[in-house]
């Protein structure tokens, strides 16, 4: 559970920001070191950290392909903090560290991955690695195995994770912006 | 200095290091480079997302109002926006 009175402490004085890193805790990701971060700066901070958990835990793409996804994202972006997190949601589903790895090894030829799965995990690889093959017809792939919400839910969950694992990367290493947690107000 | 944040995060993340956060602490406070970071994150992330939906611009050059189809007539495959 979270620790709210050490939040309270850093200087976390949201109710509702309070909830959602109460929520974070929970689920194992992101992390308290970037909940403290996004807490410094709360107008910014609380959307994006609202945005972070919505996407990867609410709509209708099963949790444990988005978890795949992210961890795949975060060793793509070089963010091997964030790499190193596990959803305790998508663990408790069932999701092991076997598939896992093998998400994030050469997943086209695995068998245990449909081939919704490959799908979605080759949207992810190629959105940053190769953008200009993810055309029409790339969407026209996607559209077998999801619906347009489903894909544009996936997109954005993407987009969303591949960029704030961008950040992280440039801060996590030397910790950054992560030493000092939030000033008492 | 907020340029190169922006830029280097995308392509040179290796040199958004130790030094160079000090370096923006010269100009900006802590919270202030959080938030500029985060706005950065948000669109490294979601730019190549629309670039790969291919949206054109909602406007012809002459301020119409246009459709997807007719707006890449106009613009042609690789509008300003896409780029």
């Amino acid at each position: 559970m979270a620790d709210l009175t050490a939040s309270s402490r850093d200087g976390v004085e949201d109710a509702e920001l309070q909830s959602l890193i109460a929520e974070a805790d929970r689920l194992g990701v992101p992390d308290t070191a970037v909940c403290r971060m996004l807490a410094r700066v709360p107008d910014h901070g609380k959307p994006m950290l609202r945005a972070m958990l919505v996407s990867h835990q609410q709509g209708n793409v099963d949790h444990r392909l988005k978890e795949m996804v992210r961890i795949r994202l975060a060793r793509i972006a070089g963010d091997a903090r964030s790499a190193s997190l596990r959803s305790r949601r998508a663990r408790e589903a069932g999701l092991d560290e076997a598939a896992i790895e093998a998400a994030c090894g050469d997943f086209e030829r695995d068998d245990r991955f449909s081939a919704a799965e490959k799908a979605a995990l080759r949207y992810a690889t190629d959105m940053y690695g190769s953008p200009e093959t993810v055309d029409q017809a790339f969407y026209a792939g996607l559209k077998r195995h999801f619906t347009e919400a489903q894909i544009m839910e996936l997109g954005a969950f993407i987009a969303l994770h591949y960029g704030i694992y961008a950040l992280l990367r440039t801060m996590a290493p030397a910790g950054a912006l992560f030493a000092r947690p939030a000033a008492p107000r | 200095m907020a340029l190169r944040y922006a830029l280097w995060t995308a392509v040179n993340p290796a040199a958004v290091d130790d030094a160079f956060y000090q370096a923006l602490r010269e100009h900006y406070s802590e919270e202030e480079i959080i938030e500029l970071g985060l706005f950065i994150a948000f669109n490294i992330g979601y730019h190549t997302f629309f670039g790969t939906l291919k949206f054109y611009p909602m406007f012809a050059p002459d301020g119409r109002l246009v459709s997807q189809d007719e707006s890449a007539r106009i613009y042609g495959a690789k509008p300003v926006s896409l780029a």
